[in-house]
This record gives C-alpha cells, sequence and structure tokens, in this order.
C-alpha cells in the first residue's frame, strides 16, 4: 500500500485539542506535554512511539478521575490499549502528576501547535525529571539537552537543588 | 553526525520537527531494526559448530 508521505503520523495536534477538552470539561486541572515529544520541542528529532501527557487531576481521589478521563476520551473515538489511549493509531499516555511533575506542569512553556494552544515542560524540567529516573536512556535524554537545548542554568540549578537532584557524571 | 548540525536541527520549529519524527517512525516500521541474536553468525569457510 502507497505511504501518504504527507500524512502527519503523529496527530500531536488532535492530542492537544482533546487535552484542552478535558480541561475545559473540569475533569483535570491542568496538563502539559512531557517525555520524549516535550525533549524533541528542545532537541532534534528523534523516533517515539507515544505521547506522554501529564496531568494535574481535579478529582483529588484514589483514582485521579481516571476512569471519567477515559470515557470521556472514549466517547470521543479514542480507544483504550493496555495502559495507552490511542488516537487515530497513536498512543498517548495520561500520567498523573505529582511532586516534580506537578511543579513541571504548573511551569510549563505555553506554545502552538498547528493552532492549538497547549503546554510543554521547560527544558530544565525534562532534564530534572531525567536525573530523578536514572536510566541509561534518561542519561542519554541529559546530555542530548545539555548539548542541544538553550536551558536557564540558574533555573536548572534551583529545581535541582529543590528536588536534591544531582545531574549524572560524564 | 555533527554537533553543530545537531544543534542546526534542533532549532528548527517544532511542527517541522514532528514532522521528521513521523518519518523517522515510518522508516523504522518499514525497516525494522534486526537485533545481532537474530543474525545468524557467520563462520569461517571449513570451521565446525
Amino acid at each position: 500500500m502507497p505511504t501518504d508521505e504527507r500524512a502527519p503520523d503523529i496527530p500531536l495536534a488532535d492530542v492537544l485539542r482533546a487535552a484542552n477538552g478535558l480541561a475545559s470539561a473540569g475533569l483535570i486541572e491542568d496538563y502539559a506535554l512531557g517525555g520524549a515529544l516535550a525533549a524533541i520541542y528542545y532537541v532534534e528529532p528523534f523516533t517515539t512511539y507515544d505521547a506522554d501527557l501529564f496531568f494535574i487531576p481535579t478529582d483529588k481521589g484514589l483514582t485521579a478521575g481516571i476512569p471519567a478521563i477515559y470515557a470521556h476520551l472514549q466517547s470521543q473515538g479514542w480507544q483504550v490499549e493496555r495502559e495507552h489511549l490511542l488516537v487515530r493509531g497513536f498512543p498517548v499516555q495520561f500520567l498523573v502528576a505529582q511532586g516534580l511533575t506537578e511543579e513541571a506542569v504548573r511551569e510549563a512553556e505555553r506554545f502552538e501547535f498547528q493552532g492549538v494552544p497547549a503546554k510543554v515542560f521547560r527544558a530544565e524540567h525534562i532534564i530534572a525529571i531525567a536525573a530523578s529516573v536514572g536510566r541509561q536512556k534518561d542519561k542519554a535524554r541529559i546530555e542530548q539537552m545539555l548539548q542541544q537545548a538553550e536551558l536557564d542554568k540558574t533555573r536548572l540549578e534551583h529545581i535541582l537543588e529543590r528536588h536534591k537532584l544531582k545531574l549524572p557524571t560524564p | 553526525m555533527k554537533l553543530e548540525m545537531r544543534r542546526k536541527l534542533a532549532r528548527e520549529p517544532f511542527e517541522e520537527k514532528i514532522r521528521k519524527v513521523g518519518q523517522l517512525v515510518r522508516l523504522a516500521k518499514r525497516f525494522p531494526r534486526r537485533s545481532r541474536r537474530q543474525t545468524p553468525r557467520r563462520l569461517p569457510p571449513g570451521a565446525t559448530r
């Protein structure tokens, strides 16, 4: 089957529109794009197969309102596959923000994607989150961010200090 | 790739970068990487296991 080279494989505008819809419906307080796609906002493009959206729940109960979020998105044609929700076949994870990631959502940078307003984690928070997770791929992400992203070093130092984190030694 | 080139790519508009991620994903699906374990080991001619 021929592939349409212009076809958008990453339906990010749809993802962000849906997240805005969740906020408008009062199902989440706020959200921001995190994970690999947030890193790509600051560095060269690389392969990734899903989108991570971190949200601050309106419902502070045990489920963080996730059943209502899933029901809302499913009513709009999204499908569920294990821990992912799929929009046009593209997997999206909705992750509850807490601690460092909640701070990252609250201080996220505003941007527009194909006319859709959204928020993305700041570069300094992406680095701090990677430092807090500490897997090999997180170390690689830190190195890539340090080499390519325009950073506010003071902000980064403050975040690391506040959360008692250290960058891995090269 | 040289660091300067990577930094140049990093400065591209986000929408353009997302389009390129889509292309990378499409390529990765068309040409999946074979792990080393799947690659049959070649022995020199005449050698036995």
